[in-house]
């Protein structure tokens, strides 16, 4: 009987692999596709492994996206020569992170948290589930799965192609924008350049993106989108009291250790920061929460020089304006609010 | 460690090279015992122990089940083996399960009381080579094989690390014999496994993950109502997943176990071809079913001792065969399910006095009824009311033949189209991930 050439027909199909991927990388790059790692979990807990690193040495930010996008962590370590651990993430809650944090003996660093109203003060089940997954993925973090990210680095490093949120199958599929039937709900998708991501977790928007009006145009349709789906009041009453307490338990834990809280309200502009005011004026949220948790805070519509940035897509800073957000919040950081980075003149 | 991870082809790389050195076969199969071990301690080092003490014991009451004539010592050796291994599962497994059941009973009949929550991990594969070892002593006990010579092989039998996790469940005399003399795989076999491992991970990662997992979760995490249509296409979604996942994880073991020269048995074989509930059995994970009809349905009596009692068999089978899939009720009511399936067909079978095949179930019918209910039944009871009707049920807008009292308020609950998406897996003694 005939025998079928298997390591022929091996050989065969490594070669057509190899110059499919190869081509579909070349064309990818030759597109001006940035690199951009996994936002996924893996990555979130390699950083959250990382809160243990002395307070002198280190500060930790948590929050959603306004943090990743306007913190610029080069810039940030330039000035300080402290380790900028970005555990934020996008359209989060980060109070479930604060709670891990709180509940964690060994964290006595310094934390940042970036208050975006309407995703903070909220008890919406949808904010905290992904920082929930990560949280427990963290925790339950097999050797064989740290292993796995080490070498998944060193190929996301070098491959474009490898970008799950824009490259994959189903990312493909999503964007052919098949449309749907009428009352099926779909995410909307948010255009690549928007949100290029670091190893370190930042977030920036390209060249092409910021120059882009129309781009900019698809950003706030998704805001508008998303508005239009949240009908709740913003929160007030006993659940704004019970979610103010949780937060002063989990903090008071942190502070009882030695760590260090610091709230920061990030940049907003046009439309959504007029929402922002109407919905949760100051006095009754933002006030209330330094009030009653003690922790100095930083709110940039407090310092002139931060104070009218114009953010592209109303939400975030684009990159150039990021660096100058950032010099200004280590600038009051150490003459306002008294805090020390030993390691500043070794950087400088 | 899982197959579809890059810790896993590192791994396998370096495998494949130590096994093709020119070293002596013992050191060879010292090698891959120790290769076994890293695979399952990547995933939680601590409960190598379990492994090691189930492979120890085992080993040792094997052989003293094979050699002991007196009757009473025999049935108290297989007694110590029974505890060790069904104990082990028990806690690991079904401990929560049992624990919450019990605090429902007693606090039923009145007592008011409340435990902490045990917080225990299960460990991966534990499922898988409890019945790999229990096997070994039901057939010592039996004398239905010779004992392992050498605690080396019995290790590797019960260790080998293509099987270990997830299976297919191997008999000793399906892989004893094949460490007793050399082997590295021939040119054709290393072939062979590096496609069934790189068919079974498109299985698995492409069509069962990225392309079907997707289009399942949505229909059954929905929180509201939807069509039939959908309804359908999530149960079909969710029955391709299932296979893929499953089958696919199944050929990349023996692939892997094919790249080292052995050769591991099958466990699926074309199972939504089937023609029937028992033929069905018969294809999917086949020596997991082989093992509950050797080790469960046949001691029991099989089909021995008249009608009444081989219904009662399949149906205890089957209860034990659902509750092995998973620690919930959700789980037993499938097995139960499933018996209640082969009870019909059996029925049909003996009024028909055929010899041939019993009931000729489409394709889509079958995969209706064999796939979903695990996950279906976790959920909400108005949710399972709902996603019955519509999914039992042809689109209502066209048709009014099925209405009866209450449906059409769940028709005008079905025309809301309102769907919320979310994330769900279905549970698996697999290690998940990583």
């Amino acid at each position: 009987m005939h025998q079928p050439q298997w390591g022929k027909a091996c050989v065969f199909a490594l070669v057509i692999i190899v110059l499919s991927v190869s081509a579909w990388e070349i064309w990818l790059r030759n597109h001006h596709n940035p690199l951009s790692y996994d936002d996924g979990k893996e990555l979130w807990a390699d950083k959250r492994a990382m809160v243990y690193e002395p307070q002198d040495k280190a500060t930790v930010f948590i929050g959603s996206s306004r943090n990743k996008y306007d913190l610029d962590l080069t810039i940030w370590t330039k000035l300080t020569g402290d380790h900028p651990i970005q555990l934020a993430m996008e359209g989060s809650n980060p109070l479930p992170v604060l709670d891990d944090l709180a509940k964690d003996q060994k964290f006595k660093g310094k934390l940042i948290i970036d208050v975006t109203e309407g995703l903070f003060f909220s008890l919406a089940p949808g904010n905290k589930g992904g920082p929930q997954e990560r949280i427990e993925y963290y925790h339950k973090r097999t050797p064989a799965q740290k292993f796995s990210f080490l070498v998944n680095r060193e190929l996301e490093s070098r491959l474009v192609f490898l970008d799950k949120e824009s490259y994959s199958l189903n990312a493909m599929l999503d964007k052919l924008h098949v449309p749907n039937r009428k009352g099926v709900f779909q995410m909307p998708i948010f255009p690549r350049e928007f949100g290029i991501v670091t190893f370190d977790r930042q977030n920036y928007m390209t060249p092409e993106f910021v120059a882009d009006s129309n781009e900019h145009k698809k950003v706030t349709a998704i805001w508008e989108f998303f508005r239009s789906l949240n009908t709740d009041p913003p929160l007030s009453g006993p659940p704004l009291d019970s979610l103010m307490k949780t937060i002063q338990d989990d903090v008071k834990k942190i502070q009882d250790r030695g760590g260090k809280v610091l709230f920061v309200r990030t940049p907003s502009s046009g439309p959504f920061w007029m929402g922002e005011q109407m919905g949760f004026p100051r006095a009754k949220y933002w006030d209330r929460l330094l009030a009653l948790t003690g922790c100095p805070g930083i709110h940039f519509a407090d310092y002139p020089a931060v104070a009218s940035f114009v953010c592209p897509e109303w939400s975030h800073l684009k990159p150039a304006d990021a660096v100058t957000w950032t010099i200004n919040l280590v600038d009051i950081l150490q003459k306002e609010k008294g805090w020390v980075f030993p390691g500043k003149t070794v950087a400088q | 460690m899982v197959f579809n991870s890059y810790t896993f082809i590192v791994f396998f790389i370096l495998i494949l090279i130590l096994h093709n050195l020119p070293l002596g076969w013992k050191t060879k199969k010292v090698n891959l015992l120790l290769a076994s071990y890293l695979f399952y301690a990547a995933w939680n080092p601590p409960f190598i122990l379990l492994l090691w003490l189930s492979t120890v014991v085992d080993y040792f009451v094997g052989r003293a089940l094979y050699r002991q004539e007196n009757k009473h010592k025999k049935r108290f050796l297989l007694v110590i083996s029974l505890i060790g291994n069904l104990g082990m599962l028990c806690f690991f497994k079904y401990g929560t399960f049992l624990l919450d059941n019990f605090v429902h009973l007693v606090n039923a009949i009145g007592f008011d009381y409340h435990p902490a929550k045990p917080n225990i991990i299960l460990p991966a594969g534990i499922s898988f080579y409890t019945f790999t070892t229990l096997c070994y002593t039901i057939d010592m006990y039996k004398k239905k094989s010779e004992p392992v010579k050498s605690m080396l092989d019995f290790s590797l039998f019960v260790t080998f690390f293509p099987h270990l996790v997830a299976g297919p469940i191997v008999r000793p005399p399906q892989l004893v014999p094949q460490f007793e003399s050399p082997r590295k795989a021939t040119q054709q076999q290393l072939s062979q496994g590096l496609l069934l491992l790189s068919l079974g991970l498109f299985m698995k990662v492409v069509l069962a993950d990225s392309m079907l997992s997707g289009s399942a979760n949505t229909v059954f995490n929905a929180h509201g109502p939807m069509q039939s249509l959908d309804a359908w296409m999530g149960v079909l979604a969710f029955s391709g997943q299932i296979f893929f996942d499953f089958a696919g994880y199944s050929t990349c073991a023996i692939g892997v176990a094919l790249c080292l020269g052995f050769v591991l048995p099958h466990n699926f074989l074309f199972p939504y071809a089937s023609i029937g509930f028992s033929d069905f059995w018969r294809r999917w994970h086949i020596t997991l079913s082989a093992w509950l009809r050797d080790y469960l349905y046949i001691p029991l009596g099989g089909n021995r001792n008249g009608k009444v009692r081989t219904y009662m068999n399949l149906m205890i089978t089957m209860l034990l065969g659902g509750l092995w899939h998973g620690a919930s009720w959700t789980f037993v009511v499938w097995g139960a399910l499933h018996g209640f399936y082969l009870w019909v067909e059996k029925i049909i079978v003996d009024i028909r006095k055929d010899k041939v095949q019993p009931i000729a179930l489409t394709p889509s019918a079958e995969v209706g009824v064999l796939g979903p209910p695990p996950e279906f039944l976790k959920k909400e009871k108005p949710q399972q009311l709902r996603t019955g009707l519509v999914y039992f049920f042809p689109d209502q807008c066209n048709l009014g033949i099925f209405q009866g009292p209450g449906f059409p308020f769940s028709v005008g609950y079905a025309q809301c189209h309102v769907w919320r998406c979310g994330t769900c897996r279905s549970d698996a003694d697999n290690p998940g991930n990583d």
